[in-house]
């Protein structure tokens, strides 16, 4: 019953499992423990199983496994491996975060959401798929809300958990509809769309997803949780979490409509009107923050939106685009959040005018800030350009030219307020004081992973060849 | 027939009591109620494991850690805030809106046919054991890593620090 | 169903149920009997020969025992309560198989109210819903020491529901099915408490602490809670609250019987199958003994350390124990599972030897 294929299609899965039972009993009986110690163990076991996947568990086709639950598909295997990356760039960013870094327990709760993501990414089937997002999500509930004694932090973690709770409900009864109609749990189970609530039921298992990548209607919960939660959270809630969500969007979409299906326009038309609604909403709104981490929550929800229009297109080009645009931004990202836990971590502030001066205080964590911030906003030659050069380009081949043109629009307004922060980094002082006198000491995890980070956004930006590959490999994989 | 009439009639009421109940003590019992009308549902379609598994599980688990907690809490009796001005009617408006698609639904398709009859025997123990541990084998195993976890997370969020940890 | 069937059910449901109320009465003349012989005294031997007719005597003065109804209290909840209690303790034996099939008047009869597939989670389902109860009685008091002894009793009997559950499972593996009357023909060999005697003395356990009975008696702690959930019952209800715990000591140590000691097989069973409920009786009469024996034997042990008890020794060894009967079942080698269980069964008694002497050191 058992094949090679069964344990590969897992494999990840079972040594995050294994790591993460590691940590938990590391955690009660090493007591003489130096406080990075389990972050290191996390975050080398990660890098261990990262190289391990890259390794072996590359599928040669698409295989449904463990009786049609898991698809076992170059989709699956790419974005595994890019949960994985954020999984260990996040551990890193843990460590030296106060109450947070030195409890085994964070590190476990991250493994398992990383667990759960993996099996997001690679479902084929309703159960589970609603077990992988309650997987998901139930540990990055707790890590929202991770710090007691912060209020904020509370409120972002119950605010996190009440939507997330009532989302997933909501996609259930999706799912429960879809069940009790066809009598199986199949991903894809609806083919008849006569079916008087074929509509509503895709509405319904809508609203989990759109959930957890923050799409218009549904993007309330994402400023109040990511300011409050730990930022080395947010940073991997604004990524993973958003890129696992695509997946299932990918999976799902295709699988209902494919290119041929005389549904498919109506579809799309929808999902372009909250693509636009999506980017302009996050991007209008993010000019006016004055907390950083408020305003990469808005950012996060308008790249939500560009990365939609790339699902928009259903084509081909259109998925490698979307796999393309969120392996950027998944890294770019992550750079930022990296930042500024790095930052707030001295100077204990999350306000945007409080950075200023940060270039005379820490000239390298500016340099990476500029990185991170111009490919945000799309900036050759880094990562961000390339991708929604991609997105679009797959907008303008799908005959929707006025998506593109929304879409360049937006990241015109992105400018702006990317380049706001920068201008405070780089050109505001601080005052009345002298900055050197204040420097922002980086320690040893942040430099490690900022810099890996710093390298893989211009990786992607200037050799964009074989990483464009791998993205056109899930897209093929899938039609 | 009458039995299902009787039952369901049971289950609405139920169900209705825990909503108007204004002491949540009373609120959780008429759940407990509903339940098990739910239970006798089952059993009624011929699955009495699903039925039983019912009652251990919602009546005899989940509802008794509620009461546990709504009597802890002390907050049995609740004050008549109204903070919901325009939700309620709004609520209503789309309860009706409900009713009537499903009434219409039911009489112009005038058949259920869509609806596919499982198996016979898709509730008996053995059955579900042979689903669980084959097909849906992966499904039940990441149940115990989320349980795990859950658990996990509702220790760090709620036992109190110990002395020796700062903070 | 024809209407010869229902009767049928209804005269062996009247039957069992007119059985469990005298056992309740006797019961607790057998138990002061057997207390006041533990602890040099005579117990009651004024009402009839030897105090037999002693229950009968409690029974009338506490039905003429005026009801007293707290002003504060949540009158429904208040006095549904006693009757909830009692409800599952005599529902919970309708799966209870007492003997085999008996052929009377030319009619079979199976001795047993319901043979069904799932007997055992039947039982598993409505020990479950036997807390409310005792927690609803403790709630609607409107009382802070029934209240603190209801919640005690309902945190008391999740946690050893688990170790309950689990101890089943052992069951149903070695029995290879869910139905009791399969349960007991599997032990036609062997009994179970002999097969899996670690299983059987955490399931005595375990229903020790179900049953809220010392040592495990918690609830009703007398120096701490006055007297626990029922502190404001009096009269009919009172003893409603006596009776279902009277009660539910019969049911479960016929659960007992049957699970772990052979149930209704004895010897000549085979040829006489009407001789089963003589062979329950005298199993349940033991089990009963060892109840009363535990507590006057046994001081009340404290709370933290009867949760520290249900979850980290009963919980981890009798989920051990469900592995090594699989193991012994796959491997078909049954003697492995005696050998191993006993292994467990030593390994948690020097976890508990260990913990203790912890605290003491602390102290």
């Amino acid at each position: 019953m058992f094949d090679t294929t069964m344990i590969m299609a897992i494999l990840p899965e079972i040594l995050m499992l294994i790591l993460g039972l590691l940590v938990l009993v590391f955690d009660l009986i090493w007591k003489k423990r130096d406080g990075r110690d389990l972050g290191w163990l996390t975050a080398g076991g990660l890098l261990f199983i990262l190289i391990v996947t890259a390794a072996i568990a590359r599928p040669a086709e698409s295989t449904l496994v463990f009786g049609g639950m898991i698809r076992y598909d170059m989709m699956s295997y790419v974005f595994k491996l890019l949960f994985i990356f954020g999984s260990m760039m996040t551990s890193f960013f843990m460590m030296d975060i106060e109450q947070l870094g030195k409890r085994g327990e964070a590190y476990i709760l991250l493994l398992v959401a990383t667990i759960g993501m993996s099996l997001m990414a690679s479902s084929a089937d309703l159960i589970m798929l609603y077990l992988a997002i309650e997987t998901t999500s139930i540990p990055m509930y707790v890590l929202a809300g991770f710090m007691r004694d912060d209020e904020k932090s509370t409120e972002a973690g119950f605010k996190y958990l009440l939507f997330g709770a009532m989302s997933s409900t909501i996609m259930l009864y999706g799912f429960s509809l879809i069940f009790g109609f066809t009598g199986t749990t199949a991903l894809t189970a609806i083919t008849d769309f006569t079916l008087p609530l074929a509509v509503g039921i895709i509405f319904l298992m809508m609203v989990g997803i759109a959930f957890k990548i923050s799409l218009a209607p549904l993007h309330f919960w994402a400023p109040d949780v990511y300011e409050g939660a730990p930022t080395p959270i947010t940073g991997y809630l604004s990524t993973a979490s958003k890129a696992a969500g695509f997946a299932v969007l990918l999976r799902l979409f295709l699988g209902l409509f494919p290119e041929t299906s005389p549904y498919a326009p109506t579809w799309t038309m929808i999902m372009a009107v909250l693509a636009t609604i999506t980017m302009t909403l996050g991007n209008a709104v993010a000019l006016s923050q004055t907390n950083i981490k408020r305003m990469l929550a808005y950012s996060s929800i308008a790249h939500a939106g560009y990365a939609l229009v790339g699902v928009v297109s259903l084509s081909e080009l259109g998925v490698g685009s979307v796999t393309f645009y969120l392996i950027a931004y998944v890294m770019t990202n992550l750079a930022a959040f990296g930042v500024i836990a790095a930052f707030s971590r001295v100077a204990g502030s999350d306000e945007i005018s409080d950075y200023a001066g940060m270039s005379r205080r820490n000239p390298t964590l500016a340099l990476v800030a500029l990185v991170a911030f111009l490919s945000l906003t799309g900036m050759p030659p880094f990562g961000g350009f390339v991708a929604k050069v991609f997105v679009f380009a797959a907008a303008v081949k799908a005959d929707m030219i006025w998506l593109a043109v929304i879409g360049v629009l937006n990241s015109i307004i992105g400018v702006y307020y990317y380049l706001t922060v920068l201008k405070v980094i780089y050109l505001h002082r601080m005052e009345g004081e002298n900055e050197e006198a204040h420097p922002i000491p980086i320690t040893r995890p942040y430099a490690i992973a900022l810099t890996v980070l710093s390298f893989a956004i211009l990786a992607i930006g200037i050799v964009f060849g074989p990483w464009f590959n791998i993205a056109s490999s899930v897209a093929e994989g899938l039609f | 027939m009458t039995v299902f009439i009787i039952l369901a009639l049971v289950a609405i009421i139920t169900a209705l009591g825990m909503l108007i109940s204004r002491n949540a003590v009373y609120s959780a019992l008429f759940l407990v109620l509903n339940f098990a009308t739910v239970a006798v549902f089952y059993l009624l379609l011929g699955a009495p494991f699903i039925a039983i598994t019912q009652v251990t599980v919602y009546a005899g688990a989940i509802m008794v850690l509620f009461l546990f907690v709504i009597m802890l809490l002390g907050t049995d009796e609740l004050e008549d805030t109204d903070n919901l001005t325009w939700q309620r009617p709004l609520a209503i408006g789309l309860a009706v809106v409900l009713v009537v698609e499903g009434i219409y639904l039911m009489l112009s398709q005038n058949t259920l046919g869509f609806i596919t009859t499982p198996s016979e025997d898709l509730g008996s123990p053995q059955a579900i054991g042979d689903m669980l541990f084959s097909k849906y084998l992966l499904p039940f195993e990441a149940t115990s890593i989320l349980l795990l976890v859950a658990m996990v997370g509702a220790i760090v969020l709620t036992v109190k620090n110990k002395k020796g940890e700062q903070s | 169903m024809d209407s010869a069937l229902i009767w049928e059910m209804v005269i062996k449901s009247l039957v069992l149920i007119l059985a469990l109320l005298t056992g309740f009465a006797y019961l607790t003349y057998y138990e002061r009997r057997g207390l006041a012989r533990i602890q040099s005294r005579v117990g009651p031997n004024r009402a009839g020969p030897a105090g037999l007719l002693q229950p009968i005597a409690d029974a009338v003065k506490l039905i003429f025992k005026e009801e007293f109804t707290p002003g504060q209290a949540y009158k429904v909840i208040f006095i549904l309560a006693p009757i909830i209690t009692v409800i599952p303790a005599i529902l919970i034996t309708a799966t209870v198989p007492w003997g085999g099939t008996v052929t009377i008047g030319g009619r079979e009869v199976m001795l047993g109210i319901a043979d069904i597939n799932i007997g055992v989670l039947y039982i598993m389902s409505v020990a479950s819903i036997a807390v409310y109860g005792v927690v609803l009685a403790g709630w609607a008091s409107n009382n802070k020491y029934a209240m603190m002894g209801g919640l005690r009793s309902t945190a008391q009997m999740i946690s050893y529901e688990l170790a309950l559950g689990l101890s089943f499972v052992g069951v149903i593996l070695l029995a290879n099915s869910m139905r009791m009357t399969e349960i007991v023909e599997a032990q036609r060999g062997l009994w179970f408490a002999f097969l899996q005697p670690v299983g059987a003395v955490v399931f005595f356990f375990a229903t020790l602490a179900e049953l809220n009975r010392g040592p495990f008696d918690m609830p009703e702690a007398e120096q701490e809670l006055s007297a626990g959930y029922n502190v404001e019952y009096s009269g009919m209800k009172f003893a409603l609250f006596f009776m279902a715990e009277y009660t539910k000591m019969v049911s479960i140590s016929a659960i007992i019987a049957t699970l772990f000691w052979g149930g209704y097989r004895g010897p000549f069973i085979d040829t006489m199958p009407g001789l089963g409920p003589l062979y329950m009786f005298i199993k349940i009469f033991f089990i009963l003994f060892m109840m009363i024996w535990v507590r006057a034997s046994w001081p009340r042990i404290r709370y933290d350390r009867l949760m520290d008890l249900g979850w980290k020794i009963l919980l981890p060894l009798s989920l051990s124990l469900v592995f090594i009967n699989a193991t012994g079942i796959l491997l078909n080698q049954m003697w492995l599972i005696p050998l191993l269980s006993i292994g467990a069964g030593f390994l948690a008694i020097q976890a508990i030897n260990l913990s203790l002497r912890r605290k003491e050191n602390a102290r």
